[in-house]
């Protein structure tokens, strides 16, 4: 099972990178570095692993050198310093190291790629597209063609395989990129800002579509954006670039939660938290057992606790009520107290609430009781984005 | 500003006086010092790169004769297989009013050729027209022996145009090396060569020919040159990253990508082809370019208007039947 891993990464752009290298060492700035040597800093000193069957984001805006990183992996891009490892297929690569025939090799079958403008072979049908991967791996045409239509039905698009891309619309187009990058076979996947081109609609349909894609498929993705909601909504983790460096990793509500730098933050300031807050991020932990082991949490609602803080009884203005599962509160019909794991979404904390029960929700890990999540934990976590408690 | 204002309108006709004094005094004195200055002295060339010319073009001629020869008879051998071929489609004569009105073949089969190749009735049509209005107006043979000339150099022209615009288009060293060479065969006055061209190769279709392939080989090697290079980044990386070799690149992603660009610089050299197949008529090449230059000799205004005619219709035949091929699928 595939996984990437990059140590020490560096890309100068310029004929003389060893000098920026020394520059760099002795602690000068990018802008030092363009001033004194002439050398670009396109990525420096880049650490991370990509787990097996992780989808990775990278973030940053424009020049962020987000795509040349993203480029270092399979070396359409060659990396200046660092190393690059492939686990892939029970083997280990050095991509770095790698000679001509075995990075060829590599591009062939473990690594494949998807582009931002989408990058169809205009003189291709969509068939001939997605087959083109297994054009160059040899494989016979008739091999060819079932595995193409196979990809096709996947990203659904039955009946345009004999199609031009020309004839097809953005979102259409970036289907057949991806059944492309899908039909090699290769485990490890690099996304170049696939979604950008898209209208906005398009592109939280392919969003849900991936993450669709990807429960039931075995691939570990690098995928890269300039869109925080995007990074948060894919992202198992995300790592934040700011003029070549990494400023910031972690998963979605690390990063909401805490960010790191002024850069981070002023992202983060216009991100929508509600999918990436999790319950227990914002409820409120601080109750009190009172000497019948109850819990009150506003006016009305109250819980009686076990030995082992789990619920036993849930009161409604005194009298007793069921406790149900949050995500199942459509199919409830008598008065009830919800609860939700502590990783569940406010989102869907707060859509309960619309259709349902405007009475706190309990947040239960374990079955042990570990806080609710009411009207002022919700609007505090999202005003706040989870921080300054 | 009030004196301004009231500058009395009545000197306004002492400007062109005023002028008048001016170019005249001018041109008085200029004449008396500048006779001297604008009538040079006549300059022989101090460095005689003419007679050097000479001397490679004789050595050349001595030297190569061999080499030349072969040329001439690759030349010719394809020049009259084309014409032969096209020659021996028969024509058939039928006398309407007292007058012989000919029926070329070769106008119905154009005909299919050009809708074919088009794509348009009307193109086919033109063909249809064309032909038979050549073999009445007398000008069958030097129409078709146009065409063999024209196709034989384009031909040619393309089939080394199109690999050396590819090696331009992948490689810069390639690429300034032969940008001069084609900016020398593109602006060199076309006469300047048909001369050594009748030394090397006689006189007739071969060094009409050669002229002709110089002239039309370098639009197809810049066309093929800039859709090479005009293959947009972004496909190129698609290809490698997919793991194509060096080979697999050039012939899977940006051959076919450049493929309306190259198409283009086919339709072009067509062209240039057959505009000096007409001017290589001054070394005996014969052909609609014959007829024109015997109706200028001979002051034959109306002789040299309809071959000048046949040559535009060839020219729009050709171009249509060309255009498209790249634009299809």
């Amino acid at each position: 099972m595939p996984s990437i891993e990059l140590e020490g990464v560096y890309k100068i752009f310029g004929d003389e990178p060893e000098k920026a290298l020394k520059l760099i060492d002795e602690g000068a700035s990018k802008t030092e570095v363009r001033e004194e040597t002439g050398q670009v800093i396109g990525v420096q000193d880049i650490t991370f692993k990509i787990k097996n069957n992780e989808l990775f984001v990278i973030m940053g805006l424009s020049g962020s050198g987000k795509s040349t990183l993203l480029r270092c992996v399979n070396r359409l891009v060659e990396p200046t310093k660092g190393r690059i490892m492939l686990h892939s297929d029970g083997k280990d690569y050095d991509i770095t190291s790698a000679e001509k025939e075995e990075l060829r090799e590599v591009r062939e079958t473990q690594v494949s790629m998807v582009f931002q403008n989408f990058a169809l072979f205009p003189h291709r049908t969509v068939l001939d597209n997605i087959a083109f991967g297994l054009e160059i791996q040899g494989i016979s045409q008739e091999e060819r063609e079932r595995k193409s239509q196979e990809l096709i039905e996947v990203v659904g698009l039955e009946g345009f395989g004999d199609s031009y891309p020309s004839q097809l619309s953005g979102g259409m187009q970036q289907r057949v990129g991806l059944a492309r990058g899908l039909a090699t076979g290769a485990e490890a996947l690099l996304m170049d800002e696939p979604f950008s081109a898209l209208d906005p609609l398009i592109k939280v349909e392919m969003q849900d579509e991936l993450l669709d894609l990807m429960e039931n498929m075995q691939r570990t993705i690098l995928f890269v954006t300039h869109d925080l909601d995007e990074a948060l909504k894919v992202g198992d983790r995300i790592t934040i670039m700011d003029g070549g460096k990494m400023v910031q990793k972690g998963v979605p509500e690390e990063i909401i939660v805490n960010p790191k730098t002024e850069y981070v933050a002023d992202f983060v300031e216009n991100a929508d938290p509600s999918d990436v807050l999790r319950a227990e991020t914002v409820a409120d932990k601080d109750f009190r057992l009172d000497e019948n082991d109850k819990v009150r949490l506003d006016e009305l609602t109250e819980v009686e606790l076990g030995d082992e803080g789990e619920v036993l009884k849930g009161y409604l203005s005194g009298t007793p009520v069921p406790i149900r599962p949050l995500d199942e509160y459509e199919r409830i019909e008598e008065e009830a107290l919800l609860f939700s794991s502590p990783d569940t979404p406010i989102s869907e904390i707060m859509r309960a609430r619309l259709d349902y029960t405007s009475h706190p929700v309990l947040v239960l890990k374990n079955q042990e009781f570990i806080g609710s999540v009411g009207e002022k934990n919700i609007l505090r976590g999202l005003l706040e984005k989870g921080r300054g408690e | 500003m009030n004196k301004i204002d009231s500058f009395p309108e009545k000197y306004f006709a002492a400007v062109p006086g005023i002028i008048g004094w001016v170019v005249l005094s001018a041109r008085t004195a200029f004449a008396r010092v500048g006779a001297s200055l604008l009538e040079l002295p006549a300059m022989p060339a101090s460095i005689p790169l003419d007679d050097w010319t000479v001397a490679v073009v004789d050595w050349l001629a001595l030297n190569l004769g061999p080499f030349f020869d072969f040329i001439q008879l690759m030349l010719n051998t394809i020049n009259d297989a084309l014409l032969a071929a096209i020659q021996w489609i028969p024509i058939f004569v039928v006398e309407i009013g007292g007058l012989d009105i000919r029926f070329p073949v070769w106008s119905l089969l154009l005909f299919f050729l050009l809708w074919y190749l088009a794509g348009q009735i009307s193109t086919g049509l033109l063909g249809l027209v064309t032909l038979w209005l050549a073999a009445n107006f007398g000008l069958y043979v030097e129409t078709t022996e146009t065409f063999a000339l024209t196709l034989t150099s384009a031909l040619i022209a393309i089939s080394l145009g199109i690999p050396s615009g590819i090696l331009a288009g992948i490689s810069d060293t390639v690429h300034n090396v032969i940008r001069p060479v084609l900016d020398l065969m593109q602006t060199m006055p076309v006469f300047v060569y048909l001369i050594p061209a009748v030394i090397f190769f006689g006189m007739g279709a071969a060094p009409g020919a050669v002229a002709t392939v110089i002239f039309a080989y370098p639009p197809s090697v810049r066309l093929t040159n800039l859709g090479i290079r005009e293959v947009p980044q972004e496909l190129v990386e698609a290809g490698e990253a997919f793991g194509c070799n060096y080979w697999q690149l050039l012939m899977k992603v940006q051959i076919p990508v450049a493929r309306p660009s190259i198409m283009q610089g086919v339709n072009q050299s067509i062209m240039l082809a057959l505009s000096m197949a007409v001017v290589a008529a001054l070394i005996g090449a014969g052909g609609l370019g014959g007829e024109v230059v015997r109706g200028i000799q001979r002051m034959r205004v109306g002789q040299g208007f309809v071959a000048g005619l046949a040559v535009v219709f060839t020219a729009m035949i050709l171009d249509r039947a060309t255009a498209n091929i790249g634009a299809r699928e």
